[in-house]
């Protein structure tokens, strides 16, 4: 097999044009396997249960919005939508301005320790989760937090600040110490280089963070189920979890449910994918 | 967020460099105040995150000595250890976990193959990789409730199996079929991230390596075993410990909407336990103590890990 000069330009390739078409087939099937349960899942959203069980694998011979209504007012989804919003919305705010500020700090300022804290923030983050289930619930419970969205947002934020700060600082050396120490001359202090520069030069690090952060608050489940004991402020994900426990034989109540949960995540995936992939690259690309 | 993916970040968190790069001298003045300014900017995230995850880890271990309803501690030394080592449903619940671990190697191969496959750079590549990624964006809850309802016995699997005839199978009433849906599921939902971890090391190869051997006349095969595998077998060595540290310490979220750890015991994992534990006995410190047990577990593993990798780049 001779390498023709169009080889040597993709250079990446090891695969001659004769191996493009099985290659792309085999990748259309896996992508399949994943395409088809979500299809399935959002076109079951939309039918009657009795509808469903003539014919699972068919179009609906009805379409019906019935199943997001008997959710939204009987299951209180939409209130859980909107908490979910919110505590995902804040605890990413709280982690964006604190880790802005410590990124900041460790990128380009001599904070004295800054090795201890650096490793603090390295060793947490090997942390499992399970070990911290026990004492944050009953430190929380000592605070009189268990039960409040204060609580869970504090766990949101300290969980995600170790890893949104090392991000941060790796994100913001990239910013050129001359930009700083021209704005500095000029007379600016630490929040206006905060703001005027660091800010607009990091935007492209703080947007995957946010994306990154948020879709792990949107999709937590231990915490917000043994934080949130109270059914009426349940978010999400929890609340799913024990609509799907109840409703085995309704389908397609479910399915709307799943559909629901799973579609913010899906909305970021669709406008943020370069954010999202950057991000869980880092821990690969050095 | 997936525990893969912290864990991957902390991969790179230990290869990366502390040092800063410092602003240029300065007279000391202006330096100190900018320590004092450094030190004020961290602070706030600092005691955040030791005040609820480093004072966490310590109060855990506290509590894993005593026995406790979480108001009364009494100071018990290591009953709740030695309690926990001779607990058969400990035991029942270890093994479960070391049966979880036949997802290491399956989604590696499937991860594997898929991003073989990917770096051909066929077209439309990039939106195959957007769409393998997809479950990793979704909840644990979500993708276990799409499982246990596809093969629930009204479900989709065996409604798809009646059309061949097939009885409806009850596929969570028996420990070993329901494992096997668990690991089917984390498969799915694992193997699309790991295939971009994969595809990023296989990019990193130098592509005169494969140029020559294109003109020594090296087949697809051949170069996939020869050159292709063994460049990337420090980043397949690291995609298998985050595997196993997964499987030991994030399955929390399958098992609580697929199983609730039943039938009897047979679907309980070592993180899960925990959970019953913490919430439904009146003894915290057992809970805890299996906590800071998986906590050690882990920390060993992660050891282990960093030698595989210094190993790795001796050579």
């Amino acid at each position: 097999m001779a390498t023709t000069e169009d080889d040597v330009v993709i250079s990446k390739r090891i695969s001659s044009g004769r191996t493009q078409w099985p290659i792309f087939i085999a990748l259309l099937l896996v992508a399949a396997t994943i395409v088809y349960p979500l299809y399935f899942v959002i076109i079951t959203s939309f039918r009657p249960n009795s509808d469903y069980l003539q014919d699972p694998f068919g179009l609906p011979g009805v379409w019906t919005f019935e199943n997001y209504l008997n959710l939204a007012n009987t299951y209180g989804i939409g209130q859980a939508f909107l908490n979910s919003l919110f505590v995902g919305t804040v605890s990413v705010s709280v982690i964006l301005v604190l880790a802005s500020l410590a990124g900041y700090a460790l990128a380009k300022l001599p904070v004295p320790g800054q090795k201890y804290i650096t490793a603090t923030f390295v060793s947490v983050m090997l942390l499992p989760g399970p070990v911290l289930i026990i004492p944050i619930y009953l430190m929380l419970a000592r605070l009189d937090l268990v039960g409040t969205y204060t609580g869970l947002i504090l766990v949101y934020v300290a969980t995600g600040l170790p890893f949104a700060t090392f991000f941060l600082t790796l994100s913001f050396r990239g910013i050129p110490d001359e930009v700083i120490e021209a704005a500095r001359i000029d007379g600016a202090g630490f929040f206006r280089i905060m703001w005027s520069i660091v800010r607009p030069m990091g935007s492209s690090g703080l947007a995957t963070l946010a994306v990154l952060q948020f879709l792990g608050a949107w999709n937590e489940l231990i915490f917000a189920v043994i934080l949130i004991p109270e059914e009426s402020m349940r978010l999400l994900t929890p609340q799913l979890a024990s609509i799907g426990e109840r409703f085995l034989t309704d389908q397609p109540l479910v399915s709307a449910g799943l559909f629901i949960t799973a579609s913010v995540p899906l909305i970021l995936l669709a406008f943020a994918s370069k954010y999202i992939m950057q991000g869980l690259q880092v821990g690969v690309s050095r | 967020m997936t525990s893969a993916a912290l864990t991957s970040r902390v991969g790179a968190a230990s290869a990366a460099p502390t040092g800063g790069a410092h602003p240029p001298r300065k007279p000391g003045g202006i330096r100190r105040r900018d320590r004092i300014v450094g030190l004020l900017a961290v602070l706030p995230a600092f005691l955040v995150v030791v005040g609820f995850m480093a004072f966490p880890v310590a109060f855990a271990l506290f509590i894993s000595f005593t026995k406790t309803n979480g108001l009364r501690f009494e100071w018990r030394w290591f009953d709740n250890y030695i309690a926990l080592l001779n607990d058969p449903i400990v035991h029942q619940v270890f093994l479960n976990n070391l049966k979880f671990l036949i997802s290491v190697p399956l989604v590696i191969f499937v991860a594997l193959i898929v991003s073989v496959l990917l770096f051909e750079r066929v077209r439309g590549w990039k939106y195959f990789r957007v769409i393998f990624f997809l479950p990793n964006v979704l909840s644990v809850a979500v993708i276990g409730i799409m499982f246990r309802n596809a093969f629930g016995y009204y479900g989709g699997v065996n409604q798809a199996l009646a059309l061949f005839g097939v009885e409806p199978i009850q596929f969570f009433t028996n420990g070993t079929t329901a494992i096997a849906i668990i690991i089917l599921a984390l498969v799915w939902a694992g193997f699309g991230y790991q295939s971009l971890l994969l595809l990023a090391g296989l990019t990193a190869i130098n592509p005169a390596v494969f140029e020559a051997a294109a003109i020594d006349g090296a087949g697809w095969w051949k170069r996939l075993w020869y050159i292709t595998l063994p460049n990337i077998r420090r980043v397949l060595g690291f995609v298998f410990i985050i595997n196993v540290i997964y499987t030991f310490s994030s399955l929390f979220g399958f098992i609580y909407v697929m199983t609730a750890g039943g039938p009897g015991f047979d679907t309980t994992t070592i993180d899960y336990l925990v959970y019953l534990r913490a919430f439904s006995s009146t003894n915290l410190g057992s809970g805890a103590a299996l906590a800071v047990i998986l906590f050690l577990f882990i920390g060993i593993l992660t050891l282990v890990q960093n030698r595989v990798f210094k190993l790795g780049e001796e050579d």
